[in-house]
Parts: C-alpha cells; sequence; structure tokens
C-alpha cells in the first residue's frame, strides 16, 4: 500500500539532522546526553499523545480536547497514588479515566453527529472546568514516587518511557496496517459514505478511534505523574495544539484516510527539538508557539501549493449525499 | 429551498433557553433585574458580539469554514497598536490603525484559505499559534499600558444604560451586516456559496474573492473589538482574546446557523450573545465560581448542536 508519504518523513528526518547540527554548533549544551533526555523527557507525553491523535485524524476526525483529557486522567492517577493504590493500579486507573473520556468524545463525535472540531472546542471547556474544579484551585504536588518508580527507571539498561513508546508504536502499527480495524478506519476517513456502503461499521470505528486517543492520552497523563510528580492548573493547555501540529506535519491527512505513524514520531521529535534549541541559543520559551505556528503554516502552504489540493479541501464539509 | 430560512429549530432552543434562564432568575435572584446588571451586561457583550459576528460570517460563506484565530487577533491587535502608539504612533491614529491591523491580519487568514487552499480549521489553528504566540513572546507576557485617556469615556461611558462602545459598534455593524447579506448581491453570494459552493460557482460568483473578503472582514471586526478593550481597561493585555474561539463558536451555532454554511442570520446571532453573556453575569451573580463559565459555555454548545443534529451531516 501506497497510503504512506514517504517524502514527508525523508524531508522530517533531514529536518531534524540539520536543526541538530546547527544547535550543536550554536550551543555546546545542546549535543549533550542530559540534554538529549531532556528532550525525550519532554516528548513523551506528546509522543503518546500523537499516536492516539493520529489515528482520530486517520478517521476523518479531530480532538482539541485531549490535552484535557490527559490532565483529568494526570489527576486521577494522583489521587490513586495520594490514596496508597500501588503503582500499577494507579496507571491502570489513569488509562481506563482517559478510555472513557476519549469514549465520551467520541460517543458525542460519532453518534451525537456533531463535527469533532466544534464538538471537541466544547468538551474542551467542560473538561477544563472538571480540572479547576477537580483540582480545588491548586496544584497537587509531592506526590507519591510509585508511578516514577515504576515508569521513570530502566528496564534491561533501557529507559521504560522509550520502552513505552516504542511498543506502543509497534502495536499501533499492526493495529493500523494489519487489522480490518485498521483498513476501515483508513477507508471511513477516506470517504464515509463508500465504507458504509461497503459494510464498514462507520460509528463503531469512530468510536474506537477517539477511545483509543483517550486511553493513550490517559497514559501519558500517568507519564505525566511520574515526571514530575505534580499536576498543575494548567495541565494541558498546549499539548492537543502541539500534537495536532505535529501530526500534520508529519503527513497524516487532516481531512482523514491516510496516516504516517513514523510521520507522527518525526514530527513530534522535531517540534520538541526546535523548542529545546532555541530555548539553549537563547529564544526566550514565550516564542514556541510562534515558532510551532509558522512550522505548520509553512509546510502546509508549501504542499497546498505544490499539489493544488484545493477542491478537495473544499469540499471537505461537504461530501456528496 | 429558500437560501434565507433560518434553522427554525435551534432559534426555538435559544428562545425556550433565555425563557429558562429568565425564569430561573426570577425564581431564585430577583435581585439580578436591576439598571445596573443590565449595564453590566452590555457593557461585556460588545467584544463578543463583535467577533461573533466575524465568526458567523466565515461560517456562513462555507467551504469548511471556522475562524478558530478570532481571540488571537483581538489579543494582537490590542498588543501591536499599543506598541505602535509607544513607538511614536499619534493618539488619534490609534482607532484606525487598530482596526486596520485586525482586517491585515484576517487578510492572513483569508490568503492562506483561499490562496493556498489551506483547510479553514488548519489555517487558523496556524494563525492562532502564530497571533496569540507573538502577542505573549512581543511583551513578554505582562500588559502593554498607556492608552490614551481620551478613549476612556469611549470604553466606559454609557448613555443611559447603554455603554458608547455598543452604540457606536454593535448596532451600526450588526444592521449593516443584515442589510447587505438580506439586500445586496454580495450577501446573496455569500448564502449561495456557503449553501452549495459547485452551483455558486457555476453561477458565476467570485467565490474565492468572497471568501478572502469574509476572512478580512473577520479580522476588521477581532481589530475593533480590541480596540474596544484598550479603551475599556486602559492597557494592551495579551492574553485579552482568551476563550474567544470557544464562546464565538458557541455564539454562532446556538444562534441558529449551520456549521455547513448557507442558512442563518445575524440576529439569532446577537441573540445568543446577550444569552451568553447574561449567563455568565447570572453565574456570577449567583457566587458560582468563574471558571465554571467556561464548562457552561462549551456544554451549551455541545447540547445545542446535539438536539439539532438532524441538521447536521458527521464530517470533520
Amino acid at each position: 500500500m501506497s497510503t504512506e508519504p514517504i517524502g514527508r518523513e525523508l524531508v522530517l528526518g533531514l529536518a531534524i539532522l540539520a536543526a541538530c547540527l546547527a544547535f550543536a554548533l550554536a550551543s555546546p549544551f545542546f549535543a549533550t546526553p542530559a540534554n538529549a533526555l531532556i528532550i525525550g523527557r519532554n516528548a513523551i507525553e506528546l509522543l503518546l499523545i500523537g499516536l492516539g491523535l493520529t489515528f482520530v485524524l486517520a478517521g476523518g476526525g479531530i480532538d482539541v480536547a485531549v490535552g484535557m483529557v490527559m490532565g483529568l486522567a494526570a489527576i486521577a492517577a494522583a489521587h490513586g497514588l495520594l490514596m496508597g493504590l500501588p503503582a500499577g493500579l494507579a496507571l491502570t486507573l489513569a488509562v481506563l479515566a482517559g478510555t472513557l473520556l476519549g469514549c465520551l468524545t467520541g460517543m458525542v463525535v460519532a453518534i451525537g453527529r456533531v463535527p469533532a472540531i466544534v464538538a471537541t472546542i466544547g468538551l474542551y471547556g467542560v473538561y477544563r472546568t472538571a480540572i479547576f474544579v477537580w483540582l480545588g484551585g491548586q496544584w497537587l504536588s509531592g506526590l507519591p514516587s510509585g508511578l516514577t518508580d515504576l515508569l521513570s527507571g530502566t528496564l534491561l539498561g533501557l529507559p521504560v518511557a522509550l520502552l513505552v513508546v516504542v511498543l506502543a508504536y509497534a502495536l499501533a502499527h499492526v493495529l493500523l496496517r494489519r487489522t480490518p480495524f485498521g483498513i476501515h478506519l483508513l477507508a471511513v476517513g477516506h470517504d464515509e459514505d463508500k465504507a458504509r456502503l461497503m459494510g464498514v461499521n462507520v460509528v463503531g470505528t469512530r468510536l474506537v478511534a477517539f477511545a483509543l486517543g483517550g486511553g493513550l492520552a490517559g497514559l501519558a497523563g500517568a507519564f505525566h505523574v511520574a515526571t514530575y510528580r505534580n499536576v498543575e492548573m494548567t495541565i494541558g493547555s498546549n499539548t492537543a495544539l502541539d500534537a495536532i501540529a505535529a501530526v500534520i506535519l508529519g503527513g497524516t491527512s487532516i481531512l482523514g484516510g491516510r496516516a504516517s505513524l513514523l510521520g507522527t514520531m518525526l514530527g513530534i521529535i522535531l517540534l520538541r527539538v526546535l523548542q529545546n534549541g532555541l530555548v539553549l541559543v537563547g529564544v526566550p520559551s514565550l516564542w514556541q508557539t510562534v515558532v510551532t505556528g509558522l512550522l505548520l503554516l509553512g509546510v502546509l502552504s508549501l504542499e497546498g501549493h505544490l499539489l493544488g489540493l484545493g477542491d478537495r479541501l473544499r469540499n471537505f464539509w461537504r461530501q456528496p449525499a | 429551498m429558500k437560501l434565507t430560512s433560518l434553522p427554525k429549530a435551534r432559534i426555538l432552543v435559544l428562545f425556550v433557553l433565555w425563557l429558562a434562564l429568565l425564569g430561573l432568575l426570577a425564581m431564585f435572584a430577583p435581585a439580578f433585574f436591576q439598571p445596573a446588571v443590565l449595564r453590566s451586561i452590555l457593557q461585556f457583550s460588545t467584544v463578543l458580539a463583535l467577533v461573533s459576528l466575524g465568526q458567523a460570517l466565515v461560517v456562513l460563506g462555507g467551504g469548511a469554514g471556522i475562524d478558530l484565530a478570532v481571540g488571537a487577533m483581538v489579543s494582537l491587535v490590542a498588543i501591536l497598536s499599543m506598541l505602535a502608539v509607544r513607538a511614536g504612533l499619534p493618539g488619534f491614529l490609534l482607532p484606525p490603525a487598530a482596526i486596520l491591523l485586525g482586517g491585515l491580519l484576517g487578510l492572513g487568514n483569508g490568503l492562506l484559505v483561499t490562496r493556498l487552499g489551506l483547510l479553514p480549521l488548519i489555517a487558523t489553528l496556524g494563525t492562532l499559534f502564530l497571533y496569540g504566540g507573538l502577542a505573549l513572546a512581543l511583551t513578554g507576557g505582562g500588559p502593554v499600558p498607556g492608552v490614551p485617556a481620551w478613549l476612556f469615556p469611549f470604553g466606559r461611558g454609557t448613555l443611559g444604560l447603554v455603554p458608547w462602545h455598543f452604540l457606536a459598534f454593535v448596532l451600526p455593524v450588526f444592521v449593516l451586516v443584515a442589510l447587505i447579506l438580506s439586500q445586496t448581491a454580495w450577501g446573496r453570494w455569500v448564502r449561495a456559496m456557503g449553501f452549495r459552493e459547485n452551483a455558486a460557482r457555476l453561477a458565476g460568483i467570485p467565490v474565492s474573492r468572497v471568501r478572502l473578503l469574509l476572512y478580512v472582514t473577520s479580522g476588521l471586526l477581532a481589530g475593533m473589538a480590541a480596540l474596544v478593550t484598550l479603551a475599556w481597561f486602559g492597557s494592551a493585555r495579551p492574553n485579552i482574546g482568551q476563550n474567544l474561539e470557544l464562546e464565538s463558536l458557541a455564539a454562532v451555532l446556538v444562534g441558529g446557523v449551520s456549521i455547513l454554511g448557507g442558512a442563518g442570520g445575524v440576529f439569532g446571532v446577537l441573540a445568543a450573545v446577550l444569552f451568553i453573556v447574561s449567563l455568565k453575569t447570572a453565574m456570577q451573580f449567583s457566587n458560582i465560581a468563574t471558571t465554571w463559565q467556561v464548562g457552561a459555555i462549551g456544554l451549551l454548545l455541545i447540547l445545542v448542536l446535539l438536539i439539532d443534529r438532524r441538521t447536521v451531516r458527521w464530517n470533520a
């Protein structure tokens, strides 16, 4: 199948190399093992959430509320730890909370037939309030170290986080390319009506995609607790937008029907390398969102200009009945 | 099918919501009904009304139109125009400069959508990053003070119960846009291309040009809103536009505009804006923490669309 836009991944890989080279020359602190660890640690949440969003986008959806889902799952895990639950159970709690919230999003979108962007903007508000209310206006800090011991350690000499990410992407690859679900998802994203005519369970497929996105956001929440051992009021407020930008950069189509897991991974690494490197060469971190925006618009403008996708884009919300 | 018909179901929903809110207030908080509260509702409505009108036009024009950057435009215009004043721009030029800057930012969105063929969702998500990020980065996150004092009466004064900016901006632009939509060829073009784009193209409507103008208009209105915040608060705040994309979308959709474009009118949007601000005011009045407001509006947005599901086809 030639659904993977290989060119994009090559470009991203080269861009990462070029950025690393430039930053290494500009700052003595960039090319150090400690900094690589920092970049990796900062990327882990986004890598998991981006993976989930790749599924959501592949099915023709979008979810701007996943960052809040991560936040709620992190709070659930934190409360679990505070109540003395073992780390494994707290982890399960986070993933479960994320999956349930993802199901809720999926139900509003797939069953309620509310356009995903509008539905998830609304849910963003609802979840945000839930986070504020649940936290009661203050940080959860100084959490027990259970999840930290479980997720921030090493196994067989490799960081557990790295193993989890590699495993998640490998499973996702199998799910997307080798199972009926993955093929159905891409079919639904490509053309919902044709997929339905061919007997695909459109509603169910979409629901699972959103649930998967939620579950991975929940896992990201557990990693957040493990890494920082606190939950801040603003948790996840930029996460979804960063992740969406990276997933689209990676070559997954916002129109659905085309997904690239490798592209998602590279897009996120590029984003985090740029954000890290720019801080090291002295650009204030407030400029990060500007850089993300420019990167997203720059790459897509170039592509849209070259490929003339205009007509397909314009028919986005209105497919033939 | 009539091009001008409102999705009546949603207007009915809005009417019921209004009745419910007023009923609850009459029962539990009769003190709400006093002139000062009405004045404050109108005071808080201006910014949302202006921004929602722009959002409504973009959505009406179809083609998956949506403007996620409205709030970021308000923030960035406020910051840029105050930086210009501090760099020596004469104070009396501040109002036209702010509105013009808004138009330029809107032009950016419009060009991305019409010339580069980007999906509005992605184009305006990108500029939401870009404009919102710039507003924060240019100021380091702090406010920029120094708005000329002669602007304050415009931002804070009232004629009777009605704030000056509501009289000077909201009423004229809503009437003007309503007239344009119902009485001119341009208005018919907007509805026609939102209703069925290919047919509109075949009929010779310059769809891209009209759409570009819709995004520019949204920017101009965001510029006006930014000017109102300057005159009101006396300083430019980089996060003043926060949550406006959520609130304006809620106002537009609750106000009866179809997310698919083509159907809806601007006075429904104004009624929805007043409802949303009244709801927020009522919540504040009842000592419900302000953090509940964003959740309530999100819920409102989802519920109205769920009720209305038969007119909305899945996609996006």
